[in-house]
């Protein structure tokens, strides 16, 4: 019966797309589209070019910095970015981003209001959010038998050699200024120096850095514990109960990943077109599907299973209020990369 | 290079490369132009400059970037990849002298099917083989099993070997990755060896050792410098073997030049590092070259 409903589903999505592609044959154009490796489903993309007859041109980076470099030293006409919020906010503050028109989003009212005005975006002027996450700990539950509830324990003597963290200097310079009791934006030179010997310790007992793909190690047994993306720990959920996540004691924070139009942007039109086709309920569910970060998408939600709702890592049961990223400038991520680089390689 | 009359042959029928000859070399004088000048060229401009407010450049000229790099930080990290390097040549050689002179060695048939198998790697994408090392070294990977059920030596192999993400997993990689890198042209100097040399020597009484020393080191050298050169070079400056195998704890220039352009967002320093970066490269090649030179005047006064 499931089956037979999703295959009329199928045909009927595919007489919809004959029909629009004839319709919409003479509107065709492009949309230069740079977002994260591994975080627009295919289909999604496929599905978009199907209805509208644009052209996706799919360029992908694996960090926000990298995209800010492409995008500013190529001088490359992107239409439709993909940054983290602290990115975004250093976009918009440098004049980097075109306005959102809001008219054109007739899906917008399905984003939930807690996802909207944050401190990288105000007015909600120059972002629409895509997905959402946290950063958590990951324990595998069959080979680690006491409670994990926090850093303190993750980086506990005992654990060492058995941790893969993400390959991030700020991720890793926040935890350890949470461990301090500092507020997650607080870099100032004392707090820097006050991290140093607490992320000493911790890269003692790291196995392996990796922000590509942390839950591969975990999968294959070759470590126990890890400081991984919410959504690489819901995959590994989703996989095996036995790993389990935790939102650290000492702190943790969410990121926000937004679709945002850049300045020199040639298909502007198109790239709210793609917008408003993401935020629909259908489309943003299989986002949710493929890659289950907290889904910022109220109508979406309603669309998910009670297993997908349920996972801890897509959506961690807290009543703490979850802070952001904020942009730190040039020199504060300077010292933050030069302090993580000597650690390092101070074994 | 006999046979082949230069520009400025004594051998009075060359005849002089007229323009004829200079639109042969243009492709690849084009070629140089666009990718190994132009490239440079953008890297020293940048490696002068300073870092924007968005990760981007702004021209100039400041010697800030080329100062960081006396950090000990960077220092330090310098020395690591050199030692890396180094090492990755030395086991190269020691595994790859004997192999090539193994090789070259045999008759036609064999030899054919010997190089076969050093080349045969080639065709498989290099990121593809070092995912499979991976495999290989894990802790549960196939090392360990195959470790585990032969039994031997099992109050050694108790606990299975930590190999993959360690120091010792880099410099495998490296030496996997490379070997071929010194078999190919020890092979080719070793394969032009006459045999009838080291008769020769062994008739007039050199031992192994010195029939070694004397007559088939000096006689395969250029190979060996090749090789050399082809492994330390760009051994220095990779980066994918130490995230993937070494998982990115053990950093070497490539790491922290990659990192400044991807992460970091500072590309003067990025462009600095690759600056000082080629110096070393070139440095090193002349040395090699004098040492091979001074090693063939030696000979000859001798």
């Amino acid at each position: 019966m499931k089956t037979r409903s999703k295959l009329l589903l199928l045909g009927l999505a595919a007489l919809c797309a004959v029909g629009s592609a004839f319709a919409q044959a003479k509107k065709r154009g492009e949309l230069n589209l740079f977002a994260w490796s591994e975080y627009i489903p295919q289909a999604v993309l496929d599905g978009f070019t199907r209805e509208t007859g644009i052209k996706v041109n799919y360029e992908t980076y694996s960090s926000g910095e990298e995209m800010l470099a492409k995008m500013m030293a190529r001088r490359a006409r992107f239409d439709l970015i993909q940054p983290p919020d602290y990115i975004a906010e250093a976009l918009i503050k440098n004049g980097q981003l075109t306005p959102i028109d809001r008219e054109k989003l007739k899906n917008f009212g399905n984003l939930l209001p807690e996802f909207l005005n944050m401190p990288h975006d105000p007015e909600q002027q120059f972002t629409v959010p895509y997905m959402v996450g946290t950063v958590g700990i990951v324990v595998n539950t069959e080979k680690v038998k006491e409670p994990v509830r926090g850093y303190a324990d993750l980086f506990a003597p005992k654990h060492a050699g058995r941790i893969v963290v993400v390959d991030d200097g700020r991720e890793l310079a926040t935890a350890a200024l949470y461990t301090l009791g500092k507020g997650l934006n607080d870099f100032s030179k004392e707090n820097l120096a006050a991290i140093r010997p607490v992320l000493a310790e911790w890269f003692k007992r790291v196995k392996l850095f990796d922000s590509d793909s942390p839950k591969t190690a975990l999968l294959n047994g070759d470590v126990d514990l890890g400081l991984v993306w919410g959504g690489e720990a819901a995959l590994l959920w989703k996989e095996n109960k036995k790993f389990e996540y935790v939102l650290p004691a000492e702190g943790a924070h969410l990121f926000v990943d937004l679709l945002a139009i850049p300045r020199r942007a040639r298909n502007v039109e198109n790239a709210h077109l793609f917008i408003d086709y993401i935020l629909r309920p259908e489309v943003s569910k299989l986002i949710s599907d493929d890659f289950p970060y907290t889904n910022p998408n109220g109508a979406a939600r309603k669309l998910l299973s009670p297993e997908q709702l349920a996972n801890p890592a897509s959506y961690p049961k807290t009543d703490r209020k979850l802070d952001t990223f904020r942009y730190l400038g040039e020199d504060v991520a300077e010292a933050i990369d030069k302090l993580v680089t000597d650690l390092k390689n101070a074994r | 290079m006999h046979g082949l009359p230069g520009a400025f042959s004594a051998n009075p029928h060359a005849r002089r490369p007229g323009a004829w000859g200079w639109w042969l070399l243009a492709p690849m004088l084009a070629w140089l132009l666009l990718f190994v000048v132009a490239p440079m060229g953008i890297l020293v401009a940048y490696s002068f400059g300073s870092r924007g407010m968005l990760g981007d450049v702004e021209f100039g000229f400041s010697w800030d970037s080329y100062a960081r790099i006396a950090d000990p930080i960077y220092l330090r990290i310098f020395a690591r990849s050199i030692g890396y390097a180094a090492l990755t040549t030395a086991l190269c050689v020691l595994i790859g002298f004997p192999a090539a002179w193994f090789i070259a060695r045999r008759g036609p048939g064999w030899r054919e099917r010997l190089l076969l198998l050093v080349m045969i790697p080639f065709w498989t994408s290099f990121l593809i083989r070092t995912y499979a090392w991976i495999a290989i070294l894990r802790s549960e990977g196939l090392l360990n099993a195959v470790l585990k059920s032969s039994g031997a030596v099992p109050h050694v192999f108790a606990e299975p070997l930590e190999l993959l993400y360690t120091p010792a997993a880099v410099v495998i990689g490296l030496v996997y990755v490379y070997l071929p890198f010194v078999i190919l042209p020890v092979y080719a100097s070793a394969e032009k060896l006459d045999g009838v040399l080291i008769e020769a020597a062994h008739d007039l009484g050199a031992g192994p050792l010195r029939v070694f020393r004397e007559v088939i080191l000096p006689l395969t050298w250029p190979g060996v410098a090749a090789g050399m050169m082809l492994v330390f070079v760009p051994a220095i400056g990779m980066f994918a073997i130490t995230d993937l195998l070494g998982g990115a704890r053990v950093s070497m220039i490539g790491n922290v030049i990659q990192n400044q352009f991807t992460k970091a967002l500072n590309f003067p320093f990025g462009a600095a590092l690759g600056v000082v970066f080629t110096l070393l490269f070139v440095v090193s090649f002349a040395l090699l070259q004098w040492l091979g030179r001074r090693k063939d005047e030696t000979a000859k006064a001798r």
